[in-house]
């Protein structure tokens, strides 16, 4: 099976997952045993500021990073669209799609929530791959706004990389399985002033987690809004 | 609307499921060897292949070369003409009392912290693993933190490091918090231990005495572990004079916690008499338990899950037979969750234990490692061991006791067999506390690939 047969195989079953799921509860499971907090119950120290960057959006638009990580609290996600890990860029987009599809369902989460898919393999992935890519991982016309953006050239893309800590390394073997980049997985939670609250990877980004985080956030504000 | 493709695989989802586990199980068994470190941080990146180097923090000697603490590192590549010698040291400033480190969670800085100083020294080991270099310095961490002091170590959390404490600035004693910084070295948080005072909803808080040392996640379980040691003013004294000391001697930590890791709200509070030192989580799926070793009482202990899913700590074997005990510090428990590594500095003692029923642990080998031992690592595999022997700079052993090596050692389930050893006093290097294991082949996380593999 050739490397983007695999991806795509990976990538489709976890859409199959999402469209299982989205109508019913997070579940818990034998990955993420718990109960999920309380939302407002905790608080989310500021971790730092988002940065800015230069990128493409699915249209070939030139936009900047710092318009998609202010006005709302933002669920952004580094991720490459020829990866065939698992529990890595499909399972986050397939963590983001859950969060889609929740938000189709609670109007206040589909008007205080955006989701950013950012790819770290321009080459690769290009607006127009970006445009099919995301046809595929989202439910159309409902749920919260969700981008899927790219950048010109790795040389506009490093210093977003840079900042926000995400490494990507070539595999020796380009034909690896599991896809051609090695790199940690992280999903940056970010709050409507654009401050880093929260990072996730496996083993945290579970979306209950996720979901009263944002919740969480949405209670400060309306906390600091009656002050 | 959905594409086609998406339709058809809404119809065959379960059984893509059930290929895609399949699929995934194959790939990692049958891949590269996974041979790092047992007790690193879940979130870490892990090396593909055997570790190449092991890295070492080492406290300076007045007079002894530099006399700088260093991070000192040692090729242990199989067939390398520099098998078992150091490479490369890298001096950072002064005496800080070297102690515990730790990598970000992509494994590009390893964070070395000096306990006396409260200063955090951070070397980029990927540029070239072979030779780090010091990048930058943590000054201010007492100021920035609100008073903590001591930082034990750093244990990788995504984007972050949580940096486990033992003191604060203001009387010097037990009472210490958990540090969290951002990779990039920016001040997240920082996150007292609750005392009987400072409850913070804590079950049992009554015993809670506020200490500190160790910090470990079980993120199946959103489960966030701590252990207790003492203070400033204990860990800087002279030990001889420690140990005569009655009063000095009660202010030991005797709890663990357990905390809601996602919200850093403590949970429960354990009774564990004799300082609970190294917290080591078990790897398996359905393996909901943790050791310690209690330095101060020579015991195991063992923190695990009830049937009612309640967090419990128990006392479950003896370390040595020795009157007043033998001083466990460092432990390693293999990746099937079957052995546990236990050092004693008090004889020098390796002692291994068979804790495949983790309720009821059975001494199955000892070996004399040194005069004194504090450090044991362990390789993925279970092959190779490394143990070295500074426990703290005023409470090593003296004279002719005062070995200070890093010895390598293989072990075939039944033995430990000698492959290297490293004298740090006649090559002038210090004292050896420490070790990580370094490479040029660095993959995803453990919680990536697999809780096991």
């Amino acid at each position: 099976m050739s490397l983007s047969r695999i991806a795509l195989f990976t990538l489709a079953c976890g859409i199959a997952i999402v469209c299982l799921t989205s109508a019913a509860e997070l579940p818990r499971n034998s990955d993420y045993d718990y109960d999920p907090p309380t939302p407002g119950s905790y608080s989310l120290p500021v971790v730092k500021p988002a940065a800015d960057g230069a990128l493409l959006d699915s249209n070939n638009k030139a936009i900047s990073l710092r318009d998609l990580t202010r006005g709302r609290i933002t669920i952004l996600s580094f991720i490459y669209t020829r990866c065939a890990a698992p529990k890595a860029c499909p399972y986050a987009t397939n963590v983001l799609g859950q969060l889609h599809s929740l938000s189709a369902q609670d109007m206040v989460l589909a008007k205080n929530m955006r989701l950013v898919s950012i790819s770290f393999d321009p080459e690769y992935d290009t607006p127009q791959r970006l445009a099919t890519y995301s046809e595929n991982v989202r439910e159309q016309g409902s749920g919260c706004e969700w981008r899927f953006v790219t950048s010109k050239s790795r040389a506009e893309l490093a210093p977003i990389l840079a900042a926000y800590d995400q490494a990507v390394n070539k595999r020796q073997n380009p034909a690896d399985p599991q896809g051609p980049l090695y790199h940690t997985l992280r999903v940056f939670l970010i709050d409507r002033d654009g401050r880093i609250r929260n990072i996730y990877s496996s083993g945290t980004l579970d979306p209950r987690l996720v979901v009263a985080d944002v919740k969480t956030l949405l209670l400060e504000e309306a906390r600091v809004s009656k002050q | 609307m959905k594409t086609p493709i998406n339709s058809q695989l809404e119809i065959a989802a379960i059984w893509h499921v059930v290929v895609l586990v399949a699929a995934f199980a194959l790939t990692f068994t049958s891949g590269l060897a996974r041979a790092d470190e047992t007790c690193s941080s879940p979130y870490l990146a892990r090396i593909d292949g055997q570790e190449e180097f092991v890295y070492v923090w080492t406290l300076g000697v007045e007079g002894m070369g530099d006399g700088a603490d260093k991070l000192v590192t040692v090729d242990v590549k199989p067939g390398s003409p520099t098998y078992g010698k150091v490479v490369s040291s890298e001096s950072v400033e002064g005496r800080n009392e070297a102690h515990h480190g730790g990598f970000t969670d992509d494994r590009r800085q390893l964070w070395l912290a000096g306990l006396e100083s409260s200063r955090i020294f951070i070397f980029d080991v990927h540029t070239d693993p072979a030779k780090p270099k010091l990048t930058k310095t943590i000054d201010n961490f007492a100021e920035t933190t609100g008073g903590a002091i001591g930082p034990h170590g750093a244990y990788a959390l995504p984007g972050r490091v949580l940096i486990p404490c033992l003191s604060n600035a203001k009387d010097r004693g037990g009472r210490t918090g958990l540090v969290e910084y951002g990779n990039d070295a920016n001040y997240i948080a920082t996150h007292w231990l609750p005392t009987k005072d400072d409850p913070r909803d804590a079950a049992d808080a009554k015993f809670a005495d506020g200490y500190g040392y160790d910090a470990r996640v079980l993120p199946r379980k959103n489960a966030l572990l701590t252990s207790s040691f003492t203070g400033w003013n204990n860990y800087t004294m002279d030990f001889g004079k420690l140990t005569a000391d009655p009063e000095a001697m009660k202010h030991f930590g005797s709890t663990m916690v357990m905390w809601d890791f996602h919200t850093r709200q403590p949970k429960k509070v354990f009774q564990v008499p004799g300082a609970p030192l190294e917290i080591r989580w078990a790897w398996g799926d359905k393996h909901n338990y943790a050791f310690t070793a209690t330095a101060l009482t020579s015991k195991l202990w063992l923190v695990y899950q009830d049937d009612r899913g309640e967090w419990q700590a128990k006392e479950v074997a003896p370390i040595g037979e020795a009157k007043g005990g033998v001083l466990p510090v460092d432990i390693s428990i293999s990746a099937d969750d079957k052995t546990l590594f236990v050092d004693c500095f008090g004889d020098g003692k390796c002692r291994v234990f068979d804790v495949s029923d983790p309720q009821k642990p059975k001494q199955i080998y000892e070996k004399q490692i040194g005069k004194q031992v504090n450090m044991v690592s362990q390789s993925w595999d279970g092959r190779r061991l490394y143990f070295t022997s500074s426990l703290l700079a005023r409470w090593d052993k003296q004279g002719a006791d005062n070995e200070q090596f890093l010895r390598g050692y293989a072990w075939d389930g039944k033995e430990l067999k000698p492959a290297f050893d490293l004298d740090f006093t006649a090559l002038k290097l210090g004292r050896p506390h420490h070790m990580l294991f370094g490479s040029t082949k660095i993959g995803a996380n453990r919680a990536t690939v697999a809780s096991r593999d």
